[in-house]
């Protein structure tokens, strides 16, 4: 909300503090400042100016080539505006002056081959007003050289505060000057109210009946006859544009100007266009339509409250007037509406509507319901001073049932409690008096208050406890040097994460964080998704189901930027739809974490001693088992192979715990990577991550090195080309005594002049007895016997030893 | 007999010397020679064998004959080591290292763990809860009420009804305040959403960390010792530090926490919008409604909570301009941490 320093200064006696101390305050008191505008610096570089001559441009038509004296010197200025004219009192913006809309700075310039010292500004230039149709024409009285901020008494500030939901009360000039004078200890002065009304009676011309009181508890109306609607006066046009509102007419600008100074929203009616001269609140029965001052037809919901005349409804209560009673340049006679609204009523039909106003936005919060009469009779006095007519008597206010302040009791014992410190006796009473408390009793102990009803958030001690801690200013609050801790338990639940994260970096990989929620033909690739109901996009309307598809989309765009190499992984959840209908319950869908790796790509380029690595299969493979291996899960868990037989993999591999897998992976499916437009393979792996963090290690022991010799055998056969490496490994290792200790292959040879479908694979066989050293004559029996025993199983032919 | 013996040995040392050409000669020599088995020793040995008179010159003798050479021996290793040298020059030490492949944590891991570890020597435990949540953990456990506009400081994707995405991590508050008995100390990470349009400012998916103290006196004196303490050694020594008044509905009092800028030191830059102050978290005492929503008696128990956003934190820190880099996931932007 834009407030105005000159305004407030009307309404509290600050002129002695500076206005960084004020805004400062404030901003520590919880009204945060978030930008301050000071005319006096802003235009502190432009003064009055006098055209002297203008002439046409020699080779532009539709500029001008003026002299702009001020005072002392002319100055040769181009000027585009279609308004200017020799004799013009106008604002001028020597070299140097930096212009506030666009913030740049007035140069010497050459334009069209003529040089130009200055620029003659319009409002929008200015920021004055958004018209830039043309340049500001001063009044005739302005002195050339007298500085703007002068001429124009542009010397206010004006501040953006950024009002907290829990504070309709400061919503207004009024409601801010109060903290100020809580703050400084001032007092707050609200303006009085001279109504001169005429001796006719306003009930004699209208009449106000609540039909809903829970929605509208109150409703107050002053009735005005003989107005003029016009212009408003340039002080009213001033006050109103500084804060941020246009000019429209007097009646609705001086509403909007007691709307700022009150905080309470008023709406002016064409008392003529209100049939039998009646207002009646009410909720709509059903679903109905109406149409709003922006002339458009609006659905309206069942219970929505609506202002109506005898026949017809005439407002959306609190929202918005209708085009049916609204003031126009031939209104003569206005009923003035100050009401308080149910602040969820409001908000619940602002928000159907989508549709904010100024008045919303302050009855949705809470306006001050003891003040209605008060804004009332405020407006209808400006009225009469400003456009004439004649205020009737009396003040129609229908208040079926009065809404009373809550009594509060502040023990100060609490305070120190809370807060850490106490505060004096004395200076709580005080902040809490100028905040506007009723002092009801006081005790050594405590001491009790009434609210005034225009702080609703104010309803229990601890709210007061806040209110005297933010105006004495929590920089009084000491922070302790010491803290306690309790000895016991400490737990990190994503100590496991953590761990896997560094483990997963070191072996190579970067670490990913993709959005989970992405287009549907994502989402719908690996699950059940569940989808938004308000997304911001189609892109971001699902879940995730897994990580893979926006892993494969972090691929494709890595491609398009040319780089092709990748090792990622990522740790995240992902979500799952376990019914059909609506999500009621957490047992209707499953939320899980899983963790992913992914290669693709080149491992190495080519460089000076070494041909180029690319990632393949057992580049995964070899990943993954150093990963589970750095976790303690090696040997805890089997590896299962299979082709074929999966949504995402052509060739996979799995691991499992007994029966269940924990994760799978493999080579990514050609078709499924086009749908990406990934031409490179690409290898992934995906783990439940939860069960990886639940398996229970294995414990580390330590086993002392190897003190005899270890005795290495070679040996070579051509198997069937469909043996494989693991079976033939399983089977020697179930042969060999427990001398044997490790299978591995370091060689495979595929050729024709092996035999049609024969294929060489060449052993490393590792004995050794960690008690004692081997005989040659041992090793050399046993080896022999499974080189039979291989023959004979796989019927293979030895090739070499 | 043992002065023979040394002349023998002598003459074969002569002989032999002169045809050592390198380095591996030269060690086969010491170890022939010079060894603890080697002939130099052995003869050493034999000297216990050796009558008294002819002792001396023995021992004379065999001293000579090993100080011949020991300095033979020396002589060449120095030679041979300057040979060495010389022939290292001919490697090109300016070619590149082979490849050690490595990677990375994301940036935002970096400054999580960063946190997490300030917290985690403060006493506090670390607890995570789901991002899909109900409207009750998310806003009616914590003082949000149906129908008010504080429902507007977070807005919000719903999946149905009563379920959305969580719009802050502070429902973990609730969770783990209805699992545990006071004291409660704990800090819970998480990621959270907004329905905002997405620009450089903002996203619609981002990090927090929350905090949460809870026991029979804790104050707001302690709130910000302990929040001074983590900006110290998370920020540096030696910023300023300031606490505003602010809302939350879970919170009352509530604030917000600046520190000073770290990048103009509070000259007025880009980074603090020229104020010289960045806005770090948001924080205040436990509403007693929650405390009561959860069991606890708030006449006993009083508590602290705060919460702060990880990416804000972290373009602060390393001037990322853009929050939307850190989704991306372009391997550019990954690699550079």
């Amino acid at each position: 909300m834009k407030v105005s320093l000159n305004w407030l200064k009307t309404l509290v006696d600050i002129k002695d503090i500076p206005a960084d101390e004020i805004i400062q305050k404030l901003t520590m008191a919880g009204l945060e400042v978030e930008s301050v505008d000071d005319e006096t610096s802003k235009y502190k570089d432009f003064i009055v100016g006098l055209v002297t001559s203008k002439q046409k441009h020699p080779n532009a038509d539709k500029l001008s080539l003026c002299t702009v004296s001020d005072g002392r010197a002319e100055f040769q200025v181009i000027c585009g505006a279609p308004n200017v004219d020799a004799g013009q009192k106008v604002v001028f913006a020597p070299i140097g002056s930096i212009i506030p809309n666009g913030k740049f700075k007035i140069t010497k310039a050459k334009i069209r081959g003529t040089e130009s010292f200055g620029m003659i500004c319009s409002e929008a230039e200015l920021e004055l007003s958004d018209d830039h149709t043309g340049i500001i024409v001063l009044p005739e009285d302005k002195i050339p050289g007298q500085p703007i901020t002068e001429a124009l008494g542009l010397n206010d500030i004006i501040l953006e505060i950024g009002i907290t939901p829990n504070r309709p009360d400061a919503l207004s000039h009024i409601g801010v000057a109060r903290d100020i004078a809580a703050i400084f200890n001032r007092l707050v002065q609200i303006p009085e109210v001279n109504l001169i009304e005429s001796d006719k009676k306003c009930t004699d011309y209208a009449s106000v009946e609540i039909e809903d009181p829970v929605n509208c508890p109150r409703y107050s109306a002053k009735v005005l006859l003989n107005i003029k609607v016009e212009e408003s006066p340039e002080w009213l046009k001033e006050r109103i544009k500084r804060i941020g509102l246009r000019p429209i007419n007097n009646i609705v600008d001086i509403t909007n100007f007691v709307m700022y100074e009150t905080g309470q929203p008023l709406h002016a009616f064409d008392l003529d266009n209100l049939s039998g001269k009646k207002i009646i609140v009410r909720s709509t029965p059903g679903k109905s339509e109406f149409v709003t001052l922006d002339s458009k037809v609006r659905e309206l919901p069942k219970d929505t409250l609506l202002i109506c005349d005898a026949e017809r409804a005439v407002a959306v209560a609190g929202v918005m007037g209708g085009e049916n009673s609204e003031i126009t340049g031939s209104t003569k006679n206005i009923l003035i509406e100050s009401a308080y609204f149910n602040p969820s009523s409001i908000r619940r039909t602002s928000k159907y509507l989508s549709f904010s106003t100024d008045a919303s936005y302050r009855f949705e919060r809470g306006t001050d319901p003891g003040n209605t009469v008060y804004a009332a009779e405020r407006a209808a006095a400006i009225i009469k001073e400003i456009s004439g007519g004649e205020i009737l008597q009396g003040v129609i206010d229908i208040y079926p049932e009065k809404i009373k302040s809550v009594e509060l009791t502040l023990r100060y014992a609490r305070i120190n409690k809370i807060l850490g410190y106490s505060i004096d006796k004395e200076k709580v009473k005080n902040i809490l008096i100028a905040l506007g408390m009723v002092l009801q009793t006081e005790t050594t102990e405590n001491l009790t208050v009434s609210v005034p009803v225009s702080r609703p958030d104010i309803e229990r001690e601890i709210d007061l406890i806040e209110e005297v801690a933010r105006i004495d200013g929590y920089d009084n609050i000491p922070d302790v040097k010491k803290v306690t801790i309790t000895l016991g338990e400490k737990n990190d639940e994503s100590s496991f994460a953590s761990q896997v994260r560094e483990i997963a970096s070191g072996l190579g990989c970067y670490e990913m964080i993709n959005n989970p929620l992405q287009s549907e033909m994502l989402a719908a690739m690996t699950g059940e998704p569940i989808n938004l109901l308000n997304p911001l996009s189609g892109d971001m309307a699902y879940l995730r189901t897994s990580l893979i598809p926006g892993a494969l989309a972090v691929v494709r765009k890595n491609i398009n930027s040319g780089e092709n190499n990748l090792s990622l992984f990522e740790i995240g959840n992902v979500f799952n739809k376990k019914v059909s209908e609506e999500i009621k319950s957490f047992e209707d869908f499953e939320e899980k974490p899983r963790l992913l790796f992914l290669l693709s790509g080149k491992m190495s380029e080519k460089t000076w001693d070494q041909t180029e690595k690319v990632y393949d299969f057992f580049s995964l493979k070899g990943l993954i088992n150093a990963f589970l291996l750095q976790i303690s899960l090696d040997n805890v868990l089997n590896d299962l192979y299979y082709q074929g037989q999966n949504r995402i993999f052509d060739l996979t591999f799995s691991k499992s715990l007994g029966k269940s897998s924990i994760g799978e992976g493999g080579r990514v499916k050609k078709e499924i990577l086009k749908q990406f437009d990934i031409e490179q393979d690409v290898y992934a792996f995906e783990f439940d991550f939860d069960a990886l963090k639940s398996i229970e290690k294995i414990q580390k022991r330590y086993s002392e090195p190897l003190r005899f010799p270890k005795i290495i055998r070679d040996f070579a056969f051509i198997f069937d080309s469909n043996t494989t490496f693991g079976e033939v490994k399983e089977f020697i290792s179930k042969s060999g005594s427990g001398l044997l200790k490790s299978v591995e292959i370091f060689d495979i040879f595929i050729s024709g002049s092996l035999g049609d479908n024969k294929k060489s694979m060449a052993f490393t066989l590792e004995f050794f007895d960690s008690n004692r050293t081997l005989t040659e004559d041992e090793v050399e029996k046993e080896f022999n016997s499974l080189i039979s025993l291989v023959t004979k199983k796989f019927n293979a032919k030895l090739r070499g030893i | 007999m043992l002065l023979e013996k040394i002349q023998d040995i002598r003459n074969e040392f002569r002989k032999e010397f002169p045809s050592i050409k390198n380095a591996a000669d030269l060690e086969n020599l010491r170890i022939k020679y010079l060894s603890r088995n080697g002939l130099v020793s052995s003869l050493f040995d034999e000297m216990k064998n050796v009558s008294r008179e002819e002792r001396p010159s023995a021992g004379k003798e065999l001293n000579s004959l090993r100080d011949e050479i020991n300095a033979g021996f020396l002589q060449l290793k120095e030679k041979f080591s300057k040979e060495e040298s010389k022939e290292k020059v001919l490697i090109d030490p300016t070619l590149p290292g082979r490849i050690v492949n490595y990677g990375s944590t994301h940036i935002l891991t970096k400054t999580l763990e960063d946190i997490k570890a300030v917290f985690k020597g403060l006493g506090f435990s670390v607890y995570e809860g789901p991002e899909l949540e109900s409207d009750y953990y998310n806003f009616e456990a914590l003082n949000f009420q149906p129908d008010h506009p504080a429902r507007d400081m977070q807005d919000t994707f719903f999946v149905s009804k009563d379920f959305l995405l969580r719009t802050h991590t502070s429902p973990v508050q609730i969770r783990v305040m209805e699992k545990m008995k006071p004291p409660v100390r704990a800090i819970m990470p998480g990621r959270v959403y907004r329905n905002e349009a997405v620009s450089a400012r903002s996203y619609c998916m981002f990090h927090q960390v929350e905090g949460l103290y809870i026991d029979t006196d804790v104050t707001f004196a302690e709130l910000k010792g302990t929040l001074v303490s983590f900006a110290e050694q998370f920020y540096g020594e030696g910023l300023k530090y300031r606490f505003r008044a602010s809302y939350f509905p879970f919170t009352e009092p509530s604030a917000e926490m600046d520190i000073s800028c770290y990048i103009c030191k509070g000259a007025g830059c880009r980074v603090c919008k020229f104020s010289g102050w960045i806005e770090i978290l948001g924080c205040g005492m436990v509403d007693p409604n929650v405390l009561k929503y959860v069991g606890y008696d708030p006449e006993k128990y009083t508590g602290y909570a705060f919460g702060m956003g990880i990416e804000r934190t972290t373009m602060n820190k390393y001037g990322i301009h853009d929050i939307r880099l850190f989704f991306e996931n372009d391997i550019r932007f990954l690699k550079q941490f």
